[in-house]
């Protein structure tokens, strides 16, 4: 067979192409698997949707036409925020709907398109800034037909004035989209001069310069999910972990007792060196440049680069500025994602939808296409929200959770092998969420 | 000359409102019929400053009156309003009273800030290069070298506003040690005696009444009853906000009297005139949005947050595009009539692109907010 013949399939959901040549190994999926043959139970490695949610991947992707390089300099149109997943996917969404809709993203960063769950499992694949940048900023914005501000940063926001101020000047909006995520919640004890955060590429690209040079000892503050997934990445890339975190056991905010140990248990045997109960008090530069992490305990963690994973946050000073409802992210309404401000609609990381954040990467394609034909007023059933399957891309120890877990509900385990532990929760007689902590989690077993 | 009363703000006290009052009508009557003479011929209105201060006009922003910061910008849009220059007068004015009371010197508290604050007595503020400096745009000009009893400073600043023999103004000046190292930076009050040389500054496009000279001072001896702060940074963090906020009171100003401007000729231009773009509705809703947030930043102008900082800076720059924008169409709905040297429309084009190039000037404003916004990291 020859190289030609092998096909590519994208993930609606995130963008992950399955390369057939090259399988899905992590997965279990051999290089050189058809599309066709992969088991139908096989999920995105990155956001865990099913097989039936991947597409033939056409390279003639979206494109403006070529025709159509009209001057958007005093046009108005939709200016997106932020150029992210989310942003890019409004842009690809509006361009795909209407063909000369002046559409300017305006960007903190470079524009780059890349998929941010990948920057959790990076390290271990040798992945580099080169092989995560799927596509540049200016490419897109030239295939798209977009304007692009890069490093611009957006100060302030006038929705009845249609006015959005950034630090490249005013520019004015028939439609604002807001796409600008979440930032890390860094905690008083951790200096921002100290800790790498990894919430972008750019932050991802530091922290691997550093790493790169040899192998390095990393402490990583916080076991939530993306600190498991770092600390599972960096061990299994050879670099010497140690993880902690305020509770006893990783990712306790979200797992019942049992499978918080079995995840433990994984990443201990993967070598992670984990401590638990531990309160952060400071952190400094050493002066052999070496970092160190100190605890209320008096334990003084000396470590080459220190991670810290605690958490996000949606920075409010823009939406409480503009007037816009806030409730821990931009309110928006669950079925169109409309702010509270006529003609100002926001989506992915930075919204807020019946009441919580929802940081994940699957519901943004479906949260763009419902805003760009609102944008469009053009017809459209509205975005459902459902609560995404939650996959810890731990590879040493995979936890896949499906549902809503009630604070008030039980857990009971339904199934305990020394390698696989699956658990239910019950709520008022009924299921509302189940999990799985093990190799084989996210695959069923035929 | 004033053809509407646009809303200006919320002024909640009686005298408070008394106050503006006061201040309007100064400015609507002596100060509108001078402007002329002050924007072509140079002329420094110091008798209208004076009745300005007597009026209440420089005082509100301070401590001792309450910090009503609110009031004291709405004043400034009110003097702008009808003479941009004066209002920049005000505002060198209000800032130099600022530093005197913030200074916590006791010798620059008392009778000298009275004097200061009711119009008696005159000075302004030469801070526009240390912030630039401190912001790392350039290099600082004066330096200071310890001596008993206080420092001897030289350098030369270009252009320093709202002084004159006998007058005064805030400034800065680097102290370097014997071997040449820089330390810190004191701030002081630089009394305009004969041991301070002014000298004539070039001719500007505009704000020619406004008392601007270059200074050059050869060891010029700074005393501890002329210091404000020592060392300066902590205080620049700590006014800062202030001082860029306070400027806003210009801004709004001339733009308002850019859309008296363009109101006063629409009974007889408004038949062609409506095929312009930026028409007085659309500035009015801009104007009321911004003095809305100016006068909600203006109940803490002491928060040293970041987030604060940054609010203030969008609303300066905001303030100066506003100006510009607002002030290039009144020329363009009044015409002719507008470009004749007499007139109000041409001389606030002129005034309109001082606020954006006074120090902090729109790229400057802009720099910092990027520079604000970027995320820390690991070097």
């Amino acid at each position: 067979m020859t190289q030609a013949q092998w096909k590519q399939y994208i993930c609606r959901a995130c963008g992950l192409i399955y390369d057939e040549q090259a399988g899905d190994v992590d997965s279990g999926i051999a290089p050189g698997t058809r599309f066709e043959d992969i088991p139908d139970d096989w999920v995105c490695p990155l956001c865990g949707v099913i097989k039936s949610d991947f597409e033939p991947y056409d390279h003639t992707a979206v494109q403006a036409p070529v025709a159509s390089h009209f001057n958007v300099s005093r046009a108005t149109g939709v200016v997106i925020v932020g150029a992210g997943h989310a942003g890019w996917a409004v842009a690809e969404a509006l361009r795909a709907l209407d063909s000369s809709l002046p559409i300017t993203i305006v960007t903190a960063c470079n524009g780059d398109r890349y998929l941010k769950p990948e920057l959790s499992i990076a390290m271990s694949r040798g992945l580099t800034r080169e092989t995560l940048v799927r596509e540049s900023g200016s490419e897109a914005s030239e295939r798209l037909s977009v304007r692009l501000l890069s490093d611009t940063f957006v100060v302030g926001l006038t929705p009845g004035l249609h006015q959005l101020r950034t630090t490249r000047g005013t520019l004015h909006y028939t439609s604002l989209v807001m796409a600008m995520g979440a930032q890390p919640a860094l905690p008083a004890a951790l200096s921002p001069q100290v800790c790498w955060r990894i919430n972008d590429l750019a932050g991802w690209v530091g922290l691997h310069r550093m790493m790169q040079k040899s192998a390095q000892r990393i402490a990583i503050v916080g076991a939530g999910m993306v600190g498991c997934e770092l600390a599972d990445d960096f061990v299994r890339a050879g670099h010497q972990v140690t993880l902690l975190d305020t509770q006893a056991y990783p990712l306790s905010a979200l797992l019942p007792l049992e499978a918080s140990q079995k995840l433990l248990q994984g990443l201990q045997s993967a070598g992670v060196v984990f401590k638990g109960s531990t309160q952060i008090t400071g952190t400094q530069v050493n002066h052999d440049h070496s970092k160190s992490v100190m605890t209320q305990d008096g334990l003084n963690i000396v470590a080459d680069e220190v991670v810290a994973a605690t958490g996000l946050v949606t920075d409010p000073r823009l939406a409480k500025a503009a007037g816009l409802t806030f409730d821990r992210g931009i309110v928006v309404d669950s079925l169109t994602l409309q702010t509270s401000a006529q003609d100002v609609f926001a989506l992915g990381d930075c919204v807020s939808i019946n009441g919580a954040p929802c940081r994940f990467i699957e519901p943004i394609s479906k949260q763009a296409q419902a805003i760009a034909h609102a944008i469009l007023h053009l017809d459209y059933a509205g975005y459902v929200h459902t609560q995404p399957v939650i996959r810890l891309k731990t590879k040493s120890i995979p936890v896949v959770m499906h549902g809503l877990p009630h604070s008030a509900g039980q857990w009971e385990v339904t199934e305990d092998q020394s390698d696989r532990l699956t658990m239910r929760q019950m709520y008022q007689g009924q299921q509302v969420s189940s999990l799985e902590v093990g190799k084989l989690a996210g695959r069923r077993r035929t | 000359m004033n053809t509407v009363d646009v809303a200006p703000s919320v002024v909640c006290a009686s005298a408070d409102r008394e106050v503006l009052r006061l201040v309007t009508d100064i400015s609507n009557t002596s100060l509108a019929d001078a402007a002329y003479r002050i924007d072509h011929a140079g002329h420094y209105p110091l008798d209208i400053m004076g009745a300005l201060g007597q009026a209440g006009a420089f005082s509100a922003h301070l401590d001792r009156k309450g910090a009503k910061f609110g009031l004291a910008i709405d004043a400034m849009r009110a003097i702008s309003r009808n003479c941009g220059s004066t209002g920049f007068l005000t505002w060198c004015h209000d800032v130099c009273g600022l530093y005197m009371e913030q200074s916590g010197n006791p010798a620059l508290m008392g009778q000298v800030l009275d004097d200061h604050a009711s119009g008696k007595t005159f000075g302004g503020t030469a801070l526009s290069n240390p912030m630039k400096s401190f912001a790392g745009i350039e290099k600082m000009l004066l330096r200071a070298k310890k001596v008993p009893g206080g420092y001897l400073v030289s350098g030369a600043l270009p252009w320093v506003s709202h002084i004159a023999p006998g007058q005064y103004c805030g400034a800065i000046a680097g102290v370097f040690g014997d071997d040449g190292t820089a330390t810190h930076e004191i701030m002081f009050l630089l009394r305009c005696t004969d041991d301070v040389v002014l000298r004539q500054c070039p001719e500007f496009s505009g704000m020619e009444g406004t008392s601007t000279w270059g200074v050059k001072l050869d060891d010029y001896f700074v005393g501890e009853e002329n210091l404000i702060a020592d060392p300066a940074k902590p205080f620049i963090a700590r006014i800062r906000a202030a001082f860029i906020l306070l400027q806003t009171g210009m801004a709004v100003g001339v733009a308002q009297g850019s859309i008296d401007s363009i109101l006063e000729v629409e009974p007889l231009l408004g038949h062609v005139n409506q095929f312009l773009h930026e028409r007085p509705d659309a500035l009015q809703a801009e104007f009321e949005d911004l003095a809305k947030r100016i006068q909600k930043l203006a109940v803490d102008p002491y928060d040293t947050s970041k987030d604060y900082l940054i609010e203030v800076l969008d609303a300066r720059a905001q303030g100066a595009e506003f100006v510009l924008k607002a002030s290039q169409s009144a020329l363009l709905h009044q015409g002719a009539r507008g470009y004749m040297m007499n007139t109000a429309p041409q001389r606030r084009i002129r005034e309109a692109h001082f606020v954006a190039i006074v120090t902090p000037a729109i790229k400057h404003l802009r720099w910092e907010m990027a520079r604000l916004s970027k995320q820390e990291m690991p070097a």
